[in-house]
């Protein structure tokens, strides 16, 4: 699924772009600048995160300016709220549980 | 309950200390009653079938029935169980198979000195096999910064 954000974010690079890209629009090269590889290798993970829909790429002239659609990463943040809500549910009932069995004993 | 902590490289992470010895906390956990009353339903639901098959491979499964006969489910399958220390089983709500897919559910439980059992519960989402590998390499280490970036 390219256009999953969950893997989109699985690259540490990627989540530095996005990282960067918080703080406001950026020029491709200011968002992109000293990870330590490749142009190519760069280009891939800006592609991962548009193909995510995480980041919109806009080109004016020869200048690329990458922004954060910051709807797409609500939705992968609602994820994880609405999965810690699920789980420390659980917790609760164990809780309760373990309550009524020492009641019991 | 704590959250993660901003270093933690889990999507989710929480934590719990239970006045209970280990045993009893993971029979809690392995409990089909604790799994009959996990959802918050109101109490004119339902819940006709709440299972446990606590073996590895063995399934989970929880239906609940809303008073004008919606049911929800979900069903899972234990991956691992080494009681009273671990237990990894995976979870699926109905109708999320495309979407947020299978979930996989570590508890991890820890004896304290003064009797009482820490449990530390780490949940994944697992889209594909892709997905796993990403785990694996701790992608989740974005979401604490996620919040951050997205509450600046």
């Amino acid at each position: 699924m390219a256009n999953d954000p969950f893997k989109a974010l699985a690259h540490p690079i990627r989540r530095g772009i996005v990282e960067r890209l918080a703080g406001g629009p950026a020029t491709i090269g200011i968002a992109t600048a000293g990870f330590g590889v490749s142009k190519p290798t760069i280009s891939k993970h800006v592609k991962a995160l548009e193909q995510a829909g995480l980041v919109v790429r806009r080109i004016d002239g020869r200048t690329h300016r990458l922004s954060l659609d910051l709807d797409a990463l609500g939705e992968a943040v609602e994820w994880i709220d609405r999965q810690r809500a699920i789980w420390g549910r659980m917790f609760d009932v164990v809780d309760d549980y373990l309550d009524e069995q020492e009641d019991a004993r | 309950m704590t959250d993660a902590t901003p270093s933690d490289p889990d999507a989710l992470r929480l934590e719990r200390t239970f006045n209970a010895p280990p045993q009893a906390v993971f029979d809690a956990w392995t409990s089909a009653e604790v799994l009959r009353r996990w959802w918050p339903v109101g109490s004119d639901w339902e819940t006709p079938i709440a299972e446990v098959d606590v073996r590895v491979g063995g399934a989970l499964r929880l239906v609940m029935r809303s008073p004008k006969g919606e049911e929800f489910g979900g069903s899972g399958e234990y991956v691992e169980i080494s009681r009273p220390r671990r237990l990894v089983f995976t979870w699926t709500w109905d109708g999320q198979e495309g979407d947020e897919g299978t979930q996989l559910v570590e508890v991890e439980l820890k004896e304290r000195e003064d009797g009482t059992t820490t449990v530390v519960l780490t949940n994944r989402g697992l889209r594909d096999e892709e997905s796993k590998r990403s785990h694996r390499e701790g992608w989740q280490a974005s979401f604490d910064n996620l919040d951050r970036v997205l509450a600046a």
